[in-house]
């Protein structure tokens, strides 16, 4: 196996290309850092000792805060998490504990895969659609687009996280949300 | 929040009008490597959990799961197993090498003890490669799925829409998780694990789920391509749905909306109505919220048929095998559909009243299923449904 030399999220400008080769229009986009001010990342109840939840969690609210329309009742949106390593910062804090033989939090039971923070954000947003975590940014855009497709959602958020691994990089993110072909002239009039 | 849902029309599950079929399978689990080892294993009725040998559990509250012997490697059992199952399809070199891999698992087991420079090459696509240049799969279009025990059933519902549109001939989807120290810490810390050493899905007196190691693989092919190379299905996938609940980021709707949800959506695109299903094998976590809501989803989905077909969550027998349980239970549901032996809901003390449906007890019951469900679900309210037909 092969190291890659970096597993960051790709910029907004990269997202935004992706989407459209993948035949998905952009309702809106956010994200991580976004400006200088971006530092700290806002903590997140219920999650603790790593980023990966919060940043999600943060990034995705920016650009559901960004969406271009009001929500129908019925408006489906499903959620795609795309990371290439996952939450390693919880895996190592984990795995830090067992060796140890210490006693690991409970609250690390649910944030110890993707989905605790996928239902964070259903529930917060009311995001009705499928939950799913792929790695690769093209696969995620494929997922979306399958499911709009498939009438299982209306509309996707595609978040892309990965946390740092190696000193000098930071956490980084980003989210869309998009929505199909069919949509586009609705986008364009409404 | 169930107000909002609710207030939701259910749209028409749509799907392309490609038939999809299931041409090769393979599995290992605590039973033994092989689907004639799940099979026969899960038919004997008796549950694989025993005290945990492969690590040190002696500050775990519960001590008990379903492993095979020794230290099996991930790597190599589901390039096994990957291997296996195109050989079951009897796929080419050729075929293989224009065959992508979905590939369900919660990550590389050596990320978390890793050097940091070296974490960046142990991501699960790498894996995923290692897998597919390990038994001749293309290297392209390689997918990875990482969450929780949808991982798989969402694969496979993926890889049956994408076929029945066209966009591809075939997928190979692979799941894998082999119960291991960080995992098991993980599960005890949260209080899930059942403290008897038994699973007891729909069951008075459940206390839990168990782990237990779990790799399976199915080659997932349009009828089309494999009526080409002359390929006999072992099933036809009629339908699938994958939904969320919108409720809780840990809890299960309590009245299983999300996953009634899914079992329609499934249901619409296999074509059929609730009284063709001849066995459903639940997601049955044995839990005690995960049960009652999972009751609810199907007493909801299938009306009165609820009452009547036969129900069975094999998780009591080879345990929860996360990530990789959505392949495992398919293969079961699958291959306990064509021996027309469907498998017993295992642990039963006695009923529950916010668990009442057809449970197979105490011995496999010989029927006939032309169609069948697996279902499963995971964390973040996230669930899916796959139906399966006679082939």
């Amino acid at each position: 196996m092969t190291s890659p030399a970096s597993i960051a999220p790709p910029g907004l400008a990269a997202l935004h290309a992706a989407a459209a080769a993948a035949g998905l229009t952009v309702s809106a986009s956010a994200s991580w850092p976004q400006t200088g001010a971006d530092g700290e990342v806002p903590a997140l109840a219920g999650f603790i000792e790593s980023n990966f939840s919060p940043l999600l969690a943060e990034v995705a609210a920016r650009a559901l805060r960004g969406r271009a329309r009001p929500q129908g009742p019925g408006n489906v949106t499903a959620i795609v998490m795309v990371t290439a390593l996952g939450d390693v910062t919880s895996a190592v804090r984990v795995a830090a504990a067992v060796d140890a033989g210490k006693r690991v939090s409970p609250l690390m039971f649910f944030q110890s895969v993707p989905n605790a923070v996928a239902g964070y954000l259903a529930v917060r947003w009311q995001l009705t659609g499928p939950v799913v975590c792929v790695s690769g940014i093209r696969a995620g855009l494929d997922v979306a687009a399958l499911l709009i497709e498939d009438a299982d959602a209306d509309e996707a958020l595609v978040v892309c996280i990965d946390l740092a691994v190696t000193s000098g990089d930071r956490d980084r993110a980003a989210a869309i949300l998009v929505t199909g072909p069919a949509d586009r002239e609705r986008h364009r009039t409404g | 929040m169930a107000d909002a849902l609710a207030a939701a029309p259910a749209p028409a599950a749509r799907r392309g009008s490609g038939e999809v079929v299931v041409t090769g399978a393979a599995a290992a689990c605590a039973y033994g490597r092989g689907t004639e080892a799940l099979v026969s294993g899960v038919l004997s009725g008796q549950p694989a959990f025993a005290p945990v040998q492969r690590f040190d559990v002696s500050a775990r509250r519960v001590r008990f799961a379903a492993t095979m012997p020794g230290l099996p490697d991930l790597l190599t059992e589901v390039t096994r197993a990957a291997a296996q199952a195109c050989d079951d399809a009897g796929l080419s070199s050729a075929d293989r090498g224009r065959t992508p891999l979905f590939l369900a698992i919660h990550g590389d087991p050596a990320i978390a003890r890793a050097p940091d420079a070296a974490k960046l090459g142990l991501g699960p696509e790498p894996f995923a490669a290692a897998v597919a240049n390990g038994c001749g799969l293309g290297e392209q279009d390689i997918r990875c799925y990482t969450s929780a025990c949808v991982a798989a059933s969402t694969a496979i519902g993926d890889a049956a829409s994408m076929i029945a549109r066209g966009h591809a001939d075939r997928v190979v989807v692979a799941g894998g998780y082999l119960v291991e120290s960080d995992q098991f810490a993980l599960f005890d810390a949260g209080r899930v694990l059942a403290d008897d050493g038994q699973v007891r899905p729909f069951s008075a007196g459940r206390r839990g789920l168990l782990l237990g190691d779990g790799v399976g693989a199915v080659v997932v092919e349009s009828l089309q391509a494999a009526r080409a190379r002359r390929a006999p299905p072992l099933a036809r996938l009629a339908g699938w749905g994958r939904t969320g609940d919108a409720y809780h980021p840990v809890q299960p709707h309590p009245e299983g909306r999300g996953m009634a949800r899914a079992v329609t959506a499934a249901l619409q695109r296999a074509g059929i109505a609730a009284g063709h299903l001849g066995y459903i094998n639940a997601h049955g976590s044995g839990t005690g919220h995960s049960d009652p809501a999972e009751t609810n989803a199907l007493r909801l989905a299938l009306g009165d048929a609820a009452a009547d077909v036969p129900v069975s969550s094999t998780k009591a027998l080879h345990g929860q095998s996360l990530e990789a349980s959505g392949v495992l239970e398919l293969i079961v549901t699958m291959l306990a559909a064509r021996n027309g032996m469907l498998p017993v809901n295992a642990g039963f003390l006695g009923p529950d009243d916010s668990c009442r449906l057809n449970l197979v007890l105490h011995e496999p019951l010989g029927a006939t299923a032309e169609f069948s469900m697996s279902l499963n679900a995971a964390l973040g309210g996230a669930n899916t449904a796959l139906v399966v037909g006679l082939p």
